[in-house]
């Protein structure tokens, strides 16, 4: 029986903390790293300006197909807000050839389902099938993408879902932390537009769907991207035969934001909430700065991996938080960084203080080489499972066509990410993460918080004196 | 906008099922992912011919340490890394009486310090060798895994064998960790609309049997009272290698593997295991109904639950089939019929152990249930009696074999789903869990054709006796908060 682990135990127990053990021992380092090389990809473009990407991944019978069109929320003017998300599940909803049950059971038949999601700046149209139904999936999604029958008798079913499920989204902390966020900071563009009402939701009509797709959609705009395993002439055929004739439809075109830094503290009042879920950030640099990929590595010692620092220190030491993360959020040639957390209730103000607290740290003083060589082993290895499934690959090369960034942008990631420095992860804090233009939101128990927020505001001042 | 959404929690679970951390991986929940037992892909597209049949075999190497570990060997050199993962034989329906939510809270501390690992050291020790981890409370597992480069199998071998030997733990680490679980359990329930319903809330509806139908998550003061003696017996108790799996998956050298596991977890002592709890249930014979208040949520909702089969039983196969044809994907008939033809609600979720994990990762009574939300105009009993006439309906005009082919075509489609879950994680979690419960993961390749052996008349006999309205439990949910 395991006597030395009860020893242990006791000795935990006595002299809780400060465990007097023996000499540890350390863990062995392992072998040589492997090679990781991207998958190979295969590229065309339609006549129509279509463009195509193949990358063959794995040996699992299955191939993933994403029609991806650059159509969004960001396309809708200000009396669309949510246009874009009826037109696409409308689209679901039949083509001149099929109606939504024949679609369904298509789909199904070949052992996927198509799902059509709309967001900002994209309206993704996919699926994943076995293997040996690779073509007929393009076929399906390309028929769903050209000849949409936005049928009226569907559209009422449609608006009512869309309503219940803006209202369920309402009712959600992090969302309404979130979109108070994106109203902040992106006042005036389609970024910082609330959720739609039911009043707006209400006001559309099959009429200004199919406006709004003819306004929008076409070749031009559309990359199709396919991964995982499949017969690369017969994909290239179905492509090529389904796609072709579509109408090449208006160039790429998204309007820039242009994100407001002001330091505001905005709270929403959840009456009794045992939590407040808080977002504190500001705009940042976007994929296309060549600052970004540092910045991503200071990100992730910061904020945005378990082991960072303010991980650490309101989760692992304090215990305010479950849940906390920083990201960086890129949208179109714009982005934010922001830290969010469920904390305790009573402790909302602390938890904000310990934020700009570890934020402070890094710019006063570079981590050290082993904190940061850890960081950057962390984001390479997340890269390489970034690159490891047709999910994955997909959301890699639709990021760079998005972005409008060079192949070099993969290529050299790994040597990029290992090339910052300790200094450069301090003047990048100092320069992007300034506490002092941050906009804070909190929701919370107004009651209960705002004593502490004021307290918070106070200190926020002092520092920058 | 936003995604589909779902019910709030499982977009959560799907990342973290009760789980020790929310942030293992960038981007979304469930990344879809591929493994192989073969070279490296080809750099073009290759030419081979696909057969309908084609099946996809996974290396089964499984054998038995002298301690009674369970070691499951499952090479693929797809990508170069390596899954590690250690399951053990406890689950939250078996943590003692008045302690609910410890199992969960437990796992917490398997990440707080042991022998040679202090606190935040194992978290920080996988990061900077360029990998992520992670774990979570099931039904009848808790398991830890970890997904690393391929050259730092050894390392994490080391790591997870320490933490098997033995813990050392604070009072100061216990504290913080009573802290953050119970955060967890108020972002994920407490403070959500609909938290924890249905996959927290109808198990405890459903079943009649404590060990399955109490609070998993734990009663706040349950979680306040836990103590180092409490976590020092559970170890005791449940974490021994006889009673856990050790499953390795991905890029490595299978003999080079067995030497590091036999060095790093051989000589850790096997220990006596507790008797098993009794976890049936009786068989039901009243449809039973419930209502729940919220004070969250803004709209009326419906769950419904039915008892399974026994796992591994002809009728469990065929149940597995009828989620198919009922429930999963918008060809079902309960989204044709709740969603495409009356429009009461825009998707219907559900499946067997769906809150928790999937139709094969359990060892106990289980679920078939599914969940909507829907409007204020709309009556339970309305959904309800859609729900009954899409079943009689399959009973009357019986199944036959086209149906269940399409059946079985949507089975092996989302086995392969499955298996690809999370970098290939998801093959080593079945792995695991047909090692802990049936001391054979090589059932893997063999599901296929236990699909394939139910026959039209054994779907009836499943349907009849197991969906029967007396054999459900209904959950509405009614809301309180203001639209």
């Amino acid at each position: 029986m395991k006597i030395i682990n009860i020893y242990l135990l006791n000795a935990a127990l006595l002299f809780s903390g400060a465990t007097a053990l023996a000499q540890k021992q350390t863990p062995p380092t392992g072998g040589e790293p492997r090679n990781f090389t991207l998958p190979a990809k295969q590229e065309f473009t339609l006549p129509n300006g279509l463009q195509a990407t193949m990358v063959p991944y794995g040996e699992i019978p299955k191939v993933t197909v994403s029609l991806i069109v650059q159509v969004g929320n960001v396309h809708e003017t200000e009396k669309e807000n949510g246009l874009a998300d009826i037109t696409g599940q409308l689209m679901r909803e039949g083509t001149t050839n099929l109606n939504a049950k024949q679609i369904a059971e298509q789909a199904a038949r070949m052992g996927g389902s198509v799902d059509i999601s709309v967001g900002s700046n994209q309206t993704t149209i996919s699926g994943s099938v076995l293997s040996e139904y690779g073509p007929e999936l393009v076929k399906l999604l390309a028929d769903l993408v050209q000849h949409p029958a936005f049928p009226p008798s569907e559209i009422e079913r449609i608006k009512n879902d869309f309503k219940r499920s803006m209202n369920l989204a309402r009712s959600q902390p992090g969302t309404q932390a979130d979109t108070k966020f994106r109203m902040a900071i992106y006042k005036g563009h389609p970024y910082g537009r609330d959720l739609p009402t039911d009043a707006q939701i209400d006001a559309f009509t099959v009429e200004q769907v199919r406006d709004f797709y003819q306004r929008q959609f076409g070749a031009q705009r559309t990359g199709v991207y396919v991964a995982g395993k499949f017969e690369g002439s017969a994909m290239r055929q179905a492509i090529t035969s389904a796609l072709s004739e579509w109408q090449q439809g208006p160039p790429p075109r998204i309007e820039i934001a242009q994100p407001v830094t002001k330091p505001d503290m905005l709270l929403l009042d959840r009456p009794g909430a045992p939590q407040s879920t808080l977002i504190i950030g500001l705009p940042t640099i976007d994929p296309s700065h060549p600052d970004y990929t540092k910045l991503r590595v200071m990100n992730s010692l910061l904020g945005g991996s378990f082991g960072s620092r303010i991980t650490r220190n309101i989760r692992e030491n304090k215990g305010y938080t479950y849940s906390p993360h920083s990201t960086i959020a890129p949208r179109y040639r714009v982005a934010d960084w922001s830290e969010q957390a469920d904390v305790t209730t009573e402790h909302t103000g602390n938890s904000l203080k310990e934020i700009v607290n570890e934020i402070d740290r890094l710019q006063k003083e570079a981590p050290s080489p082993e904190e940061l060589k850890g960081i950057q082993n962390y984001v390479a290895g997340i890269f390489v499972l970034q690159n490891s499934s047709p999910g994955g690959i997909i959301n890699q090369l639709n990021f760079l066509d998005l972005h409008g960034l060079p192949d070099t942008y993969l290529t050299n990631q790994v040597q990029a990410i290992h090339a910052v420095t300790p200094q450069e992860v301090k003047d990048l804090t100092k320069k992007y993460i300034r506490p002092e233009d941050m906009t804070t939101v909190v929701v919370g128990d107004k009651k209960v918080i705002t004593p502490q927020i004021k307290k918070f505001q106070a200190e926020i001042k002092k520092r920058a004196l | 906008m936003l995604k589909t959404i779902l019910l709030p929690q499982k977009l959560r679970l799907a990342c973290s099922a009760f789980g020790f951390s929310t942030m293992l991986l960038l981007g979304a929940c469930s990344q879809k992912t591929i493994s192989s037992a073969t070279p490296t892909p080809p750099t073009t597209p290759e030419t081979a011919a696909f057969s309908p049949k084609t099946t996809y075999q996974i290396p089964v190497d499984y054998y038995t340490l002298d301690n009674g570990l369970k070691v499951v060997l499952s090479p693929d050199k797809t990508t170069p890394i390596v899954t590690v993962a250690a399951y053990y034989n406890i689950g939250f329906r078996n943590e003692p009486k008045d302690r609910t939510g410890f199992a969960h809270l437990f796992e917490h501390m398997m990440f707080q310090g042991s022998q040679n690992l202090g606190k935040m050291e194992f978290i920080q020790l996988i990061q900077k060798n360029g990998g992520v981890l992670n774990g979570s409370t099931r039904f009848d597992f808790t398991n830890y895994f970890e997904i690393v480069p391929a050259n730092k199998l050894e390392t994490i071998l080391w790591a997870e064998a320490d933490r098997m030997r033995g813990l050392n733990i604070t009072q100061e680490n216990l504290k913080n960790q009573q802290e953050v679980v119970k955060n967890e359990v108020k972002v994920n329930v407490l403070n959500q609309p609909y938290g924890g319903f249905p996959w927290l809330d109808m198990p405890q509806y459903a079943n009649k049997n404590w060990f399955n139908a109490h609070n998993f998550y734990g009663d706040l003061k349950d979680l306040d009272a836990a103590n180092l003696d409490d976590v020092k017996s559970f170890f005791k108790t449940f974490y021994s290698p006889n009673n856990a799996a050790l499953i390795v998956s991905g890029d490595f050298d299978p003999t080079q593997a067995k030497t590091w596991v036999k060095q790093y977890f051989g000589a850790i002592p096997s220990a006596d295991l507790p008797a098993k709890v009794d976890l049936t249930e009786p068989r039901q014979e009243k449809e039973q109904r419930f209502v729940k208040d919220d004070k969250l949520a803004t709209k009326p909702a419906l769950a419904f639950a039915y008892h399974m089969p026994d796992r591994n039983t002809p009728e469990y196969y065929a149940m597995g089939l009828l989620d198919q044809i009922l429930i999963q994907g918008n060809d079902s008939r309960l989204y044709q019929a709740l969603v495409q033809e009356k429009g009461y609600t825009g998707s219907v979720s559900g499946g067997i152990n769906s809150g928790l994990g999937n139709m094969f990762n359990y060892n106990g009574p289980m679920l078939w249930d599914g969940n909507l939300i829907h409007d204020n105009n709309v009556t339970a009993d309305s959904i309800i009696a859609v729900i009954d006439r899409e079943i009689k309906k399959l009973e009357t005009s019986g199944i036959d074999q086209a149906l269940l082919d399409l059946a079985i075509v949507k089975m092996r489609s989302s086995f392969y789903d499955q298996i690809s879950q999370l970098y290939g994680f998801g093959k080593a979690d079945l792995l695991a869990s047909f090692a802990l419960f049936d001391n054979n993961p090589a059932r893997i390749n063999t599901l296929e054709s236990e699909f394939r052996k139910v026959t039209p008349e054994l779907m009836q006999k499943t349907l009849r006796e197991y969906l029967r309205p007396t054999n459900r439990t209904i959950l509405t949910v009614n809301p309180l908060a203001k639209s």
